[in-house]
């Protein structure tokens, strides 16, 4: 030690240790405190239909409690083949959904790529983007009938311009850095895109695709409700005919668990795909 | 001197076009890097340095001059110009080992080859234990090692560095430019590395090209005599070196200059 250093003591610290709290900005709570809020809205939710229910505000043919509910959405399994209904939604959805992709995925990171791809197709897709697609339906109806192609025509027109959009934007968001790594390592056009580009972008268009199937289903239930012979929102419009309230509200409960089974699967398949993300650290 | 120059920058200018005719980002700047050696770019902020390291690169176009890599003219990036970004360029899906290969990867390099040169640079950054893990897990220095490594196994005639210590603290600084010492004696590798840290200038550099700044011009270029033929390994060896403190100073005192100009303008 020189002359120009002094050194002094160490000082012990004295033990604070930090106490747990509810509301403390962004911070993490833990895992069981999660589990219990999440079932706990669901408790009161379900408690307040009843009461409801139960205080005649309304007649019970058109507000049955959440027992009446279920009950009905048993006889609908059991008795009237509603699987066959949903099957036939779930089908829609996904066959309409995977078309929507086979489109929006590659010419979304072309678009976010190359800034001439952009150029072109960009103001295309934003006018297309501010039609509320359920304008179409009288036009789908025209020419495709009530049948299968004009739902899934609407489900495609329905989500495949914010798809674009979203997966341009999030290739657009790709570092340059990354990109010029690439280049730098003597890279070529195709081989930056297929190495860079593209795995670089692709966990977070898994993610638009998570929150544009969520869209699809609201879709679907447009496209059945206005003419269909079978699905889900089929049922819901047979019921209304004979005043079956329980069943129109089992078939929004069905579209409901449906639409959070498979919000939870790509969920699931995007943790599983991009475990090297520092989120799942 | 001018037999082993290995790159030669001549009268680059670069003027970048805005709306009001365009901002003269460098002036008339010329200066070669000799082989094996370590030439820092270094001057105040606004000098250009970054973006005359980028020209080097191929990444931007100089509005005029010529520029050369062993008497080759210099058009766009390429394999022979390596890289390495202040910001953190590890591919996060891929591991330590498949990062350090990506380069080679491209470069159609037989597997075999490919994965025993890039052990060799793992081992010679110090990540031989962290070759299968994802860089989530690593520290920013540790990623800065992966992109050293990725960059040397790709075999460039030159590496070029732009504040690749920048983002980092200080004590991990100063391990990776000790290490950068290391591997610069160990491979024969020639760099140009642009810093705005004077500690970090005269500690690595065998020559310094010092820009002033608005436009980008040619100040001098410095050539550290004090360090010639000394074994410098640590930080502690330079600062303890005859000459350092009068080095530092006549830096300090070129930035200060530049900023003393930047207030009078």
């Amino acid at each position: 030690m020189t002359q120009a250093l002094r050194t002094l003591p160490a000082t012990r610290a004295k033990d604070t240790r930090p106490k747990l709290r509810i509301f403390e900005f962004k911070s993490d709570i833990p895992a069981s405190w999660r589990l219990t809020l999440g079932v706990a809205v669901w408790v009161l939710f379900f408690a307040i239909w009843q009461i409801a229910a139960w205080s005649g505000v309304m007649p019970a043919i058109l507000l049955p409690g959440p027992g009446k509910v279920l009950t009905a959405l048993y006889t609908l399994f059991a008795e009237n083949g509603f699987l066959g209904d949903v099957l036939v939604s779930v089908w829609r959805v996904m066959f309409s959904f995977a078309l929507a992709c086979a489109v929006a995925v590659p010419l979304g990171i072309l678009m976010g790529a190359f800034k001439s791809v952009e150029a072109f197709f960009s103001p295309f897709v934003s006018a297309w983007r501010y039609l509320p697609a359920p304008s179409f339906i009288p036009l789908l109806l025209m020419w495709f009938g009530a049948g299968d192609a004009q739902k899934l025509a609407l489900l495609f027109i329905g989500v495949i311009w914010f798809l674009i959009t979203l997966i341009a934007d999030h290739t657009k968001a790709v570092p340059k850095d990354l990109i010029n790594t690439s280049v730098t390592l003597g890279g070529s056009r195709w081989q930056v895109l297929r190495t860079v580009v593209v795995p670089a972008a692709l966990p977070n268009i898994v993610i638009a695709m998570r929150q544009m199937l969520a869209v699809s289903w609201t879709y679907l239930v447009i496209a059945e409700i206005t003419a269909a012979d079978a699905g889900i929102g089929a049922m819901m419009m047979r019921a209304k005919r004979f005043l079956h309230v329980d069943q129109i509200m089992a078939g929004i409960l069905v579209i409901g668990l449906l639409g959070l089974i498979f919000d939870y699967l790509l969920r699931a398949l995007h943790r599983r795909a991009f475990q090297y993300l520092d989120e799942y650290s | 001197m001018q037999s082993s120059t290995i790159l030669s920058v001549q009268n680059v200018c670069k003027t970048f076009p805005t709306r009001g005719g365009g901002v003269e980002a460098l002036r008339d700047v010329s200066f070669s890097v000799a082989r094996n050696e370590l030439c820092v770019l270094l001057g105040p902020s606004g000098c250009g340095k970054s973006t005359l390291l980028n020209i080097v690169a191929g990444l931007h176009t100089p509005t005029s001059g010529t520029l050369s890599l062993e008497g080759r003219p210099i058009h766009g990036p390429a394999r022979e110009r390596g890289m390495v970004f202040q910001s953190y360029t590890s591919f996060p899906w891929l591991t330590v080992l498949e990062n350090v290969e990506y380069g080679m990867k491209l470069n159609g390099i037989p597997k075999a080859e490919r994965r025993e040169r890039a052990l060799h640079y793992i081992d010679l950054v110090h990540l031989t234990k962290f070759r299968d893990a994802y860089p989530k897990t690593l520290s920013g220095g540790m990623k800065q090692r992966v992109a050293i490594a990725r960059t040397l196994a790709n075999a460039p005639e030159i590496l070029l560095m732009d504040e690749p210590y920048g983002a980092l603290d200080a004590e991990t600084r100063w391990h990776m430019q000790e290490m950068l010492l290391d591997i610069m004696r160990t491979t024969q590798t020639t760099i140009l590395l642009v810093t705005h840290d004077i500690q970090e200038a005269i500690f690595l550099a065998d020559r310094i090209v010092f820009l002033s700044a608005h436009p980008g011009r040619l100040k001098t270029i410095l050539e550290l005599d004090f360090k010639k033929g000394k074994e410098i390994r640590s930080k502690e060896d330079l600062v303890e070196l005859e000459g350092y403190p009068e080095c530092e100073r006549e830096i300090m005192q070129l930035m200060r200059g530049e900023a003393k100009q930047e207030e009078d303008a």
